[in-house]
């Protein structure tokens, strides 16, 4: 992946771009970016991880690496885990390192930025390993980058909900915690399930 | 190496779709034998393959290693290589960086010298070359590389000559010889006749497709 710069740099393009367009497109009032910069940076943290989602098997199935992968005698699950994982370096642990930098253009309180730090660090590994189910579902078809995300989008709305409303909590002065542990119950969950999921949709797809 | 593994299927069909491919197939390879899977284009060669390596799922019939089932058998496939037109190769990767990659997946030691593998056969001089650079035919040696790194029983080639020059060719048969004299089990396709190949000795044919 690393000698493959595109696949790096395009999901961080795309995210810092998808957030940048509201603070344009959007009337200057100071307190409306702040009140809806969590939820945007959010939403583009998601759609960035979307995007990179469809070539996450794609060129293992085109170079049959994911055929070897099925018939090696070591655990699939735990190498879809380290997939998922190698995944996430390279899409959410970038994302969640610059969305404190995005902070800055919605005028969001320093006080309050370590909530768009915190929150994407736990939330968006989940992102990548139930995505990767999906991927893992669509990586026959030719064009499967829609049906991910249509399969995908209503499973992310969980993190997006505790994740976004983290910052409206902290706004009012309310604490976080709840919805913290909230996204580490889900990042617990989708660590143990996701990789036999992940495992079990190639084991399908590829037959 | 025993020769006392053996590879048996039993009553094996296979369809896509609604379109039966092949019917009550059942065959037996033990040590030193070569299974040459033949047939007309479409009649499900390499079906049959990847139903045996165990990247399809066998509806019906049975397919055993040893007389234990070969699905979700660890012991079946660490024994069992497959190699297939999609070679398994990463183009973003040298070609002894794909090498070593295996080596570390199937063997887990750093004994055997990866250049001595490309040496054998015949590919020494592009192993600082990415995987995308490499011809066709090179890329066909490097993937034949990988059956040198462990000690796999049971090898399962799809047409393993195609693209490939008459001294690869000569190349792989020997290497092919040479594993079932050690006690080795292949199964191949191959679409022409292998009577004046030196592994005709070893070989049975299994015809398929509807005469």
């Amino acid at each position: 992946m690393f000698r493959n710069t595109s696949s790096l740099i395009q999901p961080l393009v795309f995210f810092i771009i998808i957030a940048l367009l509201f603070p344009f497109s959007l009337p200057a009032e100071g307190e409306l970016l702040q009140r809806i910069g969590g939820g945007v940076i959010w939403v583009s943290a998601v759609l960035a991880t979307m995007l990179s989602l469809e070539s996450m098997f794609h060129s293992d199935y085109q170079d049959g690496t994911l055929e070897q992968m099925l018939i090696h005698p070591r655990s699939l699950p735990l190498a879809m885990l380290g997939k998922a994982l190698a995944h996430w370096t390279a899409t959410g642990l970038l994302l969640t390192l610059f969305s404190p930098l995005l902070c800055v253009t919605f005028n969001i309180p320093s006080e309050q930025i370590w909530v768009l730090f915190a929150g994407p660090l736990l939330g968006t590994p989940s992102l990548s390993l139930i995505g990767a189910t999906g991927a893992a579902l669509t990586v026959t078809l030719r064009r499967g980058g829609v049906l991910i995300a249509i399969v995908i989008l209503p499973l992310y709305i969980p993190i997006l909900i505790f994740g976004a409303g983290m910052l409206t909590q902290t706004a009012q002065g309310l604490e976080v915690a709840s919805q913290l542990y909230a996204l580490a119950a889900i990042l617990a969950l989708s660590i143990t399930l996701a990789p036999f999921a992940i495992a079990g949709a190639l084991r399908v797809t590829i037959n | 190496m025993p020769s006392s593994k053996v590879i048996s299927v039993k009553d094996l069909s296979c369809t896509r779709g609604d379109n039966q491919l092949f019917d009550a197939v059942n065959f037996s390879v033990s040590g030193g034998q070569c299974l040459h899977v033949t047939g007309p284009n479409g009649c499900g060669k390499t079906s049959l393959l990847r139903l045996v390596a165990g990247i399809n799922f066998v509806e019906h019939g049975e397919i055993s290693w040893n007389s234990s089932d070969t699905a979700n058998n660890p012991n079946f496939y660490s024994e069992c290589a497959y190699i297939a037109h999609k070679e398994g190769l990463k183009n973003e990767l040298t070609a002894i960086e794909n090498l070593r990659y295996y080596q570390q997946l199937d063997s887990g030691t750093d004994e055997v010298a990866l250049d001595d593998i490309l040496d054998k056969m015949g590919i020494l001089k592009c192993a600082d070359l990415l995987a995308q650079q490499l011809s066709f035919g090179q890329r066909r040696r490097l993937s034949f590389a990988r059956l040198l790194i462990a000690d796999f029983t049971l090898w399962i080639l799809d047409e393993p000559f195609t693209g490939i020059d008459t001294s690869g060719r000569n190349l792989i048969e020997s290497l092919c010889v040479e594993h079932l004299q050690n006690g080795g089990l292949i199964i191949m396709t191959h679409h022409q006749s292998l009577v004046d190949s030196p592994l005709n000795q070893y070989r049975s044919e299994l015809k398929l497709g509807r005469a």
